[in-house]
């Protein structure tokens, strides 16, 4: 019995010192994935800020703004082409949310789950939504301890999908994001002392990414236009 | 509440319960369109806001038979008010209304069978523990290191401290609706909830469904287009899986509605704003619909008071002016730090309607 069981781990032992395999070999090994199928689609508008022209499955996207500065919106379109694409995406902790502006900006309502009031429930909540969802955006309202923001990520990561938090400031999301998006700049257009009406926002939103953007990059969008969606602006 | 239909709890093999239990739930959302299948048989309204709209629970009641009524059913729907699903549908049997305060005490006399667990319902009696007030008695700690989780969550339902339960819920209960109607029901809004198989929905619905389990199933919810007049009404929020009718459809014109683009936050409770002039008096809007003054700043429930920078209106807005005249004038305003809110004066007082973040 004795001999037997040393002999177990003997057999072990030489499965751990076999040569390592050819990292060539293993890049072939692997299951082939084509690389379209690891990247959500975004709207159009959007494309030129994102490092791939797209959310990549796996990673996160932290979307910094003050309240009432456009972040909603930036955040929210990021569901529209997923949404239209067929992809399911859950909205966790955006009381209140405002649905005919989400159908404005492209988003397919009938593939999106919300969950407006989690409380103190909404990173479990949040998990649950990645099992069971492409795209999750969290709006976050309290600062996140280093050890829930890190499992969200693994957890996003393993399951390949697209963690979109929305933030008021940098620090309450205590890991960066693979991409990181502000709107540093942004303008009402349309009213004036009791004339007209709200008829699209200009604003500038700015990209830090870390792989393949990590120089800064800005570009002004229409964050809603006139017609209630995103889309570039002319420059002025 | 719940509305428990006896003679439509049994399933035959030809689908006519489930038919007749379709006809229930279309009379129901007559009355009131958040109706929810939870199983064959049951299905649920919220209590609070049709009762106020109807002028109170006793005369929701009475609605609610006289819209019955007109369904062809053997035997009586039978409707009860109780917190939470496991107390509304026993409540539902004896046709009772059981407040908080009184739900404990309503609970304790159901026998231990009512939580649908067989094993339970064998092993309890066994040990003189027979009604669900007895078994409430019982330490939670010792109930669960003794029967497990499924048990301490019986062990909550059974105490009232939880409203519910698993099991209670029949999770494919709309879909099979959709699937017995056919093309007869009205195009669903939402035709992927319950008609398609796709792989990524049964995931998603999985999903939805597990975190209602645990949150309640008001806290998951899904949109509704429904083409209002105001921002709150254009579209609504419904539970996960509630049934799929859909009243008024979006294409349909709605004068008065505004233009894009729509506020991104939409307050279900508008908050009191205050409107102020440079002189610090306070704004509001004159019997012809003006202003009575330049508005200058603005604060939002007593809060700090924000400077306006520009507004756009006031546009009157008439709307129900055949069923109560109700008169709204819409003020869009753009704060000093390029904030944009949407302000609604009402009853002499100004709310804040929606945000546009």
């Amino acid at each position: 019995m004795w001999l037997l069981y040393e002999r177990m781990f003997a057999s072990v032992d030489r499965l751990e010192t076999r040569p390592a395999l050819d990292e060539h070999l293993i890049s072939r090994i692997r299951p082939m994935v084509a690389p379209s199928a690891r990247l959500l689609p975004v709207v159009e508008a959007l494309q030129p800020l994102l490092p791939d022209g797209g959310l990549r499955r796996g990673s996160t996207t932290v979307v910094v703004a003050p309240p009432g500065h456009g972040g909603a919106t930036l955040a929210l379109t990021l569901l529209s082409a997923p949404s239209a694409a067929g992809h399911w995406c859950g909205v966790v902790g955006m009381g209140d949310p405002g649905i005919t502006a989400m159908a404005e900006l492209g988003v397919d309502l009938r593939r999106v789950v919300f969950v407006p009031t989690p409380g103190g429930k909404w990173a479990e909540v949040a998990g649950e939504l990645i099992d069971g969802t492409d795209v999750i955006l969290i709006r976050l309202g309290l600062p996140v301890p280093h050890a829930v923001a890190r499992n969200l990520i693994a957890k996003a990561r393993d399951r390949s999908a697209v963690l979109v938090i929305l933030t008021a400031t940098s620090g309450q999301w205590p890991i960066g994001g693979d991409v990181e998006l502000s709107i540093p700049h942004a303008a009402w257009v349309g009213v004036n002392a009791g004339h007209g009406h709200l008829a699209g926002r200009r604003a500038a939103v700015s990209v830090i990414g870390r792989r393949g953007a990590n120089q800064e990059h800005t570009a002004t969008l229409w964050l809603p236009s006139a017609s209630g969606d995103v889309t570039v602006a002319a420059a002025r | 509440m719940v509305i428990h239909c006896p003679d439509l709890i049994e399933e035959g093999s030809r689908g006519a319960e489930l038919r007749t239990f379709a006809a229930v739930l279309a009379a129901v959302e007559e009355l009131c369109p958040w109706v929810t299948p939870v199983r064959l048989g049951i299905c649920t309204i919220p209590a609070r806001g049709p009762s106020r709209l109807l002028g109170g629970e006793g005369a929701m009641l009475h609605a609610l038979r006289a819209q019955l009524g007109a369904v062809a059913l053997d035997a009586t729907p039978q409707l009860g008010i109780a917190p939470g699903l496991f107390g509304a549908q026993l409540a539902a049997r004896e046709g009772e209304m059981v407040d908080q305060d009184d739900l404990s005490s309503f609970l304790a006399p159901w026998p231990v069978s009512v939580l649908g667990r067989s094993e339970l319902a064998s092993v309890l009696p066994r040990i003189g523990v027979r009604t669900l007030g007895q078994f409430a008695s019982l330490g939670h700690r010792e109930v669960f290191a003794r029967f497990g989780t499924d048990a301490a969550a019986c062990h909550s339902a059974a105490s009232g401290e939880v409203g519910e339960l698993v099991g209670l819920r029949d999770a494919g209960i709309a879909r099979r609706l959709a699937a017995v109607l056919g093309p007869v029901l009205p195009a669903a809004v939402q035709p992927s909830f319950y008609g398609g198989t796709g792989s990524a929905e049964r995931r998603a619905a999985n999903s939805a469904t597990r975190l209602q389990q645990w949150l309640g199933p008001e806290a998951v919810v899904v949109a509704r287009p429904q083409g209002g007049r105001n921002p709150s009404d254009q579209a609504e929020l419904v539970p996960f899986g509630s049934w799929p009718v859909d009243g008024r459809s979006k294409a349909a014109p709605w004068p008065g509605q505004l233009p894009p683009p729509a506020p991104i936050t939409v307050f279900g409770d508008p908050r009191v704003v205050e409107v102020f002039d440079s002189t610090a008096k306070v704004i509001t809007v004159s019997r012809q619909g003006f202003l009575t003054a330049v508005p200058d700043h603005c604060a939002v429930e007593g809060g700090r008071l924000r400077r306006i920078a520009s507004w756009a209106g006031p546009w009157p807005v008439a709307e129900r002016w055949w069923v109560t005249p109700r008169r709204r004038v819409r003020l869009q305003v753009v704060t000093e730090s390029g904030q944009a809110i949407l302000l609604v004066f009402e009853q002499q007082q100004w709310w804040l309607e929606a945000v546009y973040d």
